[in-house]
């Protein structure tokens, strides 16, 4: 009797232990946060600046150094894709940034991170690890984030001031994945009719 | 399907390899399929086939029986993009979501027939829930697991194969309240063996 009630708690324990999926694609990673000043009135502004290069954010610049930034094509790709949906949103884009109402500044970087399994010192200490050990394996990934800031000054503003932000992060597949980095770009945009000045 | 043929053909030859009786103790195995209902429901839609559950019963009177119950119950959606927005700020991509529910309780259920086959019961249980709450959204993981104050109604049937052994039918309702989640709740239907100890 015994016996049986074992067979059917593991036949059981069969049949609901597959856990259930999740992320499958690098895409489904992606991820759109937007955030604004609420009393800054984007609707009484139309003008804008933006540099004609992404700058790379990589941490270990020297001080005297130029920066690094995102290459050709995809620097041109990405700010030709910024620029259409705010002219979409009303906004003309001027050379001067001084004279202009707003600066729009992009900036990507990427964050490798390093998982280990098993403790790794077992190697070394494997009788302290006791039966069953095994040689400790590392995986990683790395997350690519571009970061759209829309900087406001003048009179008004001791410094200058961001009014809004919008940061775009995913998993990478591989090196600028344009039709990705552009898809958020455009939902950054729809997510924010805040920004519309028409 | 394949599984659910293997399950069927092994309750028969389980059912048919012993004799049940109401007399003393019994464990009662069963799988479960659950549905969320209130802020359950409205977080994750879709129902959960991924559970079961352990019921210990003793007979302290015909028609009396005390016991405990352990179970689990894995929900699972996969949303649509969507955005979300909190005051200025808005988060648009996917969500995974989960919640595993384990309830454990101290039970009574009543027999209305005492000398039949056919055994409808009804069945309070009282105790504890412990809901673990996850949303996965990029590579970022939002978890609540709160252990809630729980109560289970529970309205069911079993039938006497034998002295030994009764097939067992049970609909629940689990609640949790209190915690750092608001009330939860949801249905389980629960189909299984009862075996004597």
């Amino acid at each position: 009797m015994k016996k049986n009630v074992f067979y059917f708690i593991g036949i059981l324990f069969l049949m609901i232990s597959c856990y259930p999926e999740g992320i499958e694609y690098y895409e489904e990673t992606d991820i759109v946060f937007t955030d604004y000043t609420e009393s800054f009135d984007f609707a009484s502004r139309g003008t804008y600046s933006m540099p004609d290069k992404i700058v790379k954010i990589t941490g270990n610049l020297v001080e005297g150094e130029d920066p690094e930034f995102v290459p050709e094509p995809y620097n041109t790709q990405i700010l030709n894709k910024i620029e259409s949906n705010m002219t979409a949103q009303g906004w003309t884009k001027i050379a001067d940034p001084e004279s202009a109402d707003l600066a729009l500044l992009p900036a990507v970087w990427s964050n490798t991170t390093i998982v280990y399994y098993y403790d790794y010192w077992c190697w070394y200490y494997y009788y302290y690890c006791g039966w069953g050990w095994y040689y400790p394996y590392a995986t990683s990934y790395t997350t690519g984030t571009m970061v759209m800031t829309l900087v406001a000054h003048g009179e008004e503003y001791i410094e200058p001031s961001t009014v809004w932000t919008a940061a775009i992060n995913g998993l990478m597949s591989g090196a600028y994945d344009t039709s990705r980095i552009t898809k958020a770009i455009d939902q950054a945009f729809k997510q924010s009719p805040y920004l519309n000045t028409k | 399907m394949k599984r659910i043929t293997v399950f069927v053909i092994c309750c028969f030859l389980v059912s048919f390899t012993s004799a049940y009786g109401q007399q003393g103790s019994h464990l009662a195995v069963q799988y479960d399929m659950s549905f969320g209902m209130g802020d359950l429901g409205d977080f994750i839609s879709a129902p959960s086939f991924r559970g079961a559950s352990l019921q210990y019963r003793y007979a302290v009177t015909d028609n009396i029986l005390v016991g405990v119950d352990a179970a689990w119950n894995t929900f699972y959606e996969k949303m649509d993009y969507d955005s979300y927005t909190v005051d200025t700020k808005t988060l648009s991509g996917i969500q995974y979501r989960y919640q595993n529910e384990v309830p454990i309780l101290v039970s009574v259920d009543y027999l209305f027939l005492t000398d039949n086959k056919f055994q409808p019961y009804l069945g309070l249980g009282i105790g504890t829930i412990y809901s673990e709450r996850i949303v996965d959204m990029g590579i970022w993981r939002f978890e609540e697991d709160p252990w809630q104050f729980a109560l289970k109604p529970e309205f069911g049937l079993m039938y006497n194969f034998s002295n030994s052994t009764a097939f067992k039918l049970g609909l629940k309702y689990y609640t949790g309240m209190g915690g750092d989640l608001d009330t939860q709740g949801y249905l389980t239907i629960s189909a299984g063996f009862a075996f004597s100890l």
